[in-house]
């Protein structure tokens, strides 16, 4: 490790993960995120890119290995790990009978931000890009994009120094889309280690610093962005996928 | 941390239209319970005058003491036993004393208004077994599982929650979010008793918090039970069929099943049963008497006190008889009754498997209607029939036990015969049990159920420590 790079602030070492069933969800996957960097996780469904983020959170533990935030090992010490933490799952699910404010104002609370106001939360929804009409509407009937921009508004509320998003984009228009990549460029210029799975090959390679594409468990490869930039990824991406259909034959 | 859990579960589950419309039936019920319970006290209360006046009235122009033959005796109408009426309609209200012999209650409600029997009074025991364990289901069955189908488990433990935290902030949030709506209608409900003509002493108003404390106690025990369903299952639509088998195994098998098995297990013999072998033994007594009346002799056959030596020698047997005879019955009576003591132990020791079993028995103790009701007042009848055989010895010379007395009268070189006064007759006083006493019997019961509830909150938490959020 290059002693000048900071101690990184995500870290998976060798984590295995096999489940009750015997499925073998992860093999023995290394990689680290930086404070200030977006790694990019890419792989076909069923790769194993929200088991690892489920280890990071606790949800489930590793067979072997483990993974630490900010050196704190998760399975070891959830709760401190998970105050370093912020989340979007790939489908943002909240209250439905409270409004967006509410499920915001109680979820920051709930991550320790107790004297977080109303002003605050609709600033942050404005940053994400929900129209101010459905602020103060109960989530019931918001659409899939909403709940997700929601989601992505109680990440940010919590102001954690690394970030888990599980296919976030999903269900976003193409405007959101381009505008959470605006988001995630100015989290990374505050700071915070993002570890963000996606199917998304180019706004990956447009956004990312490191990109790993997943195989059936395995990281078949990881390589920073620069190093892609003449490359053409889908093409490799695919290379990676026929991998896969092979292996799993 | 956990005030916000506590106060998000309030919200959450006020906010919705399932809330809204269970409690407004609740509250309805409730209402018209506490209604229901103040116009039967009224009723009853009418019922026991007129029976009263009815019974003085009776004794209006009588004037000679010995040719009243008994005293009719009525249990006056309980405000609490109208709101949870346990056996207080099953037993009798009124019993004959006579000056010896056994008086019974008899007349109960349901014998004379079968109509009730069939659908049973609306009373806070009924309201409390069904209302409360459906109002704890209904809103508890999904307390976890419902909040992992909607995704929300996820991301409340993407943050940095403990579990137990979590889970001690449903259960309490839960309780004071349902508990809260439901003591309003019942608070409003005791209020509203003095207004509909129910007057309550001091005691009874201690009674009645008791009996709301319990009614609360026993919700949650459901509402815990239906919390460690919902911690141990990640369907709600399981969850939700799982308690409501508890459900009916709770309120209807094992409270029926228990009387069933007792029923078996112990014999007890029959009124009939009894009041044959007392017939048999009265007709063997009387046999002998009659033998022994064949034998009296007079002192002085031609003396004017021939009849009167008579009577006290009738009278002398018939003392001997009912002696003999009141300890044959009593025997019998005290056989039968430790039968049933054992019958009813047995019975309510199985029920109490479940919490309904606890509930009503405890509430028929703090109401007093329950079983011990029957023994109190069959043991005011019998200090009645003592001060009533004093009473009439003093005013006839001779307790009549009912039968009749011979005696000559010589209307000639008396004035007109002067009207009984029947206010002189004493007065029935019904002792009910002291609040002391229904507090140590309804306490193991209360104790049971507080129990139960630690017992499914440990349950329930340990439950959710093992569970998968995800
Ligand atoms: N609870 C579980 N029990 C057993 N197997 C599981 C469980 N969760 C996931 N798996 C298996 O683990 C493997 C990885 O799943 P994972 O959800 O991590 O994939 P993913 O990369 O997130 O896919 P997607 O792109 O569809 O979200 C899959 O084969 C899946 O079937
Ligand atoms: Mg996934």
């Amino acid at each position: 490790m290059n002693a000048t790079q900071p101690a990184p602030m995500l870290e998976a070492r060798g984590l295995v993960k096999r489940y009750e069933d015997g499925v073998l969800a992860l093999d023995l996957v290394s990689f680290a995120v930086r404070a200030g960097e977006i790694y990019a996780m890419l792989g076909a469904n069923g790769a194993g890119k929200t088991t690892t983020i489920n280890i990071f959170l606790n949800f489930v533990e590793p067979t072997e290995g483990e993974a630490l935030v900010d050196g704190i090992v998760t399975h070891k010490d959830p709760l401190a790990a998970k105050e370093r933490l912020a989340y979007v799952s790939e489908n943002v699910m909240l209250y439905p009978n409270f409004t967006a404010i509410q499920n915001l104002e109680f979820f920051a609370r709930l991550a320790g931000k107790t004297e977080v106001t109303r002003d605050e939360c609709r600033d942050v929804l404005r940053r994400v890009g929900l129209q101010d009409d459905a602020h103060a509407k109960r989530l019931k009937g918001f659409s899939k994009g909403m709940r997700q921009k929601c989601g992505i508004a109680i990440a940010i509320l919590k102001d954690a120094p690394a970030i888990l998003l599980d296919e976030p984009t999903s269900g976003l228009d193409p405007k959101a889309g381009f505008e959470f990549l605006n988001l995630l460029a100015i989290l990374r210029s505050e700071g915070k280690a993002i570890l963000m799975s996606t199917h998304d090959i180019f706004r990956a390679k447009e956004i990312a610093d490191t990109v790993g594409i997943m195989s059936a468990g395995r990281l078949a490869l990881q390589r920073p962005a620069s190093e892609l930039a003449g490359q053409d990824l889908e093409q490799l991406y695919l290379q990676h996928m026929a991998g896969h259909v092979e292996r799993a034959a | 941390m956990l005030t916000l859990i506590i106060e998000k579960e309030i919200r959450d589950l006020v906010s919705t239209a399932r809330f809204a419309v269970t409690f407004g039936i609740c509250s309805l019920l409730i209402l018209l319970t506490f209604y229901v319970g103040a116009r039967t006290y009224a009723l009853q209360t009418e019922q026991y005058e007129a029976a009263r006046k009815e019974q003085l009235r009776q004794l209006e122009g009588v004037t000679d003491w010995s040719s009243v033959r008994s005293a009719r005796v009525f249990l006056p109408p309980q405000p609490l036993a109208a709101l949870v009426t346990g056996i207080s309609n099953d037993i009798g209200r009124n019993a004959e004393v006579r000056g010896r012999g056994e008086a019974n209650p008899q007349d109960s409600r349901y014998a004379e208004d079968p109509i009730y029997a069939v659908f049973r009074f609306l009373d806070l025991d009924f309201l409390f077994q069904i209302l409360l364990s459906l109002f704890a289901i209904l809103f508890g069955y999904d307390a976890v599982c419902g909040e992992k189908e909607r995704g929300t488990l996820r991301l409340t433990f993407a943050q940095a929650v403990p579990r137990s935290t979590y889970i001690l902030g449903k259960l309490v949030g839960s309780f004071v979010a349902l508990g809260i709506p439901l003591i309003v209608p019942l608070l409003i409900g005791c209020a509203i008793l003095p207004m509909l003509g129910v007057p309550l002493s001091a005691e009874e108003w201690l009674r009645l918090a008791f009996i709301v404390a319990s009614g609360l106690l026993f919700f949650g025990v459901f509402l815990n039970c239906s919390i460690l369903v919902s911690a141990l299952t990640h369907r709600s639509s399981n969850a939700f069929l799982a308690m409501l088998v508890v459900w009916i195994m709770a309120i209807i098998v094992v409270p029926r099943t228990a009387v069933v098995i007792a029923g078996r297990a112990v014999d007890v013999p029959t009124v009939d049963e009894l009041a044959s072998k007392k017939s048999r033994y009265s007709a063997q007594l009387f046999a002998e008497d009659r033998m022994a009346m064949g034998k009296f002799v007079p002192s002085n056959p031609t003396g004017p006190q021939v009849m009167q030596e008579f009577n006290k020698f009738m009278s002398k047997i018939a003392d001997e008889r009912q002696k003999k005879m009141d300890e044959f019955s009593s025997r019998l009576n005290e056989e039968r009754v430790n039968m049933q003591r054992i019958q009813e132990d047995l019975a309510f020791g199985i029920a109490r498997i479940s919490p309904v079993a606890s509930l009503s028995l405890g509430l028929a103790d703090l109401a007093n209607s329950g079983l011990d009701l029957k023994e109190e007042f069959q043991s005011s009848i019998q200090r009645y029939q003592r001060s009533y055989g004093e009473f009439m010895v003093k005013k006839t010379g001779m307790n009549p036990g009912g039968g009749m007395i011979m005696r000559i009268t010589d209307d000639s070189d008396r004035e007109k015969p002067k009207p009984i006064d029947p206010s002189e007759l004493p007065v029935f006083v019904f002792q009910p049990e002291t609040l002391s006493a229904s507090l140590a019997s309804a306490l193991p019961d209360l104790g049971l159920l507080a129990a139960l509830a630690t017992v499914l909150f440990l349950a329930a938490t340990m439950a959710f420590l093992r569970y998968d959020v995800r």
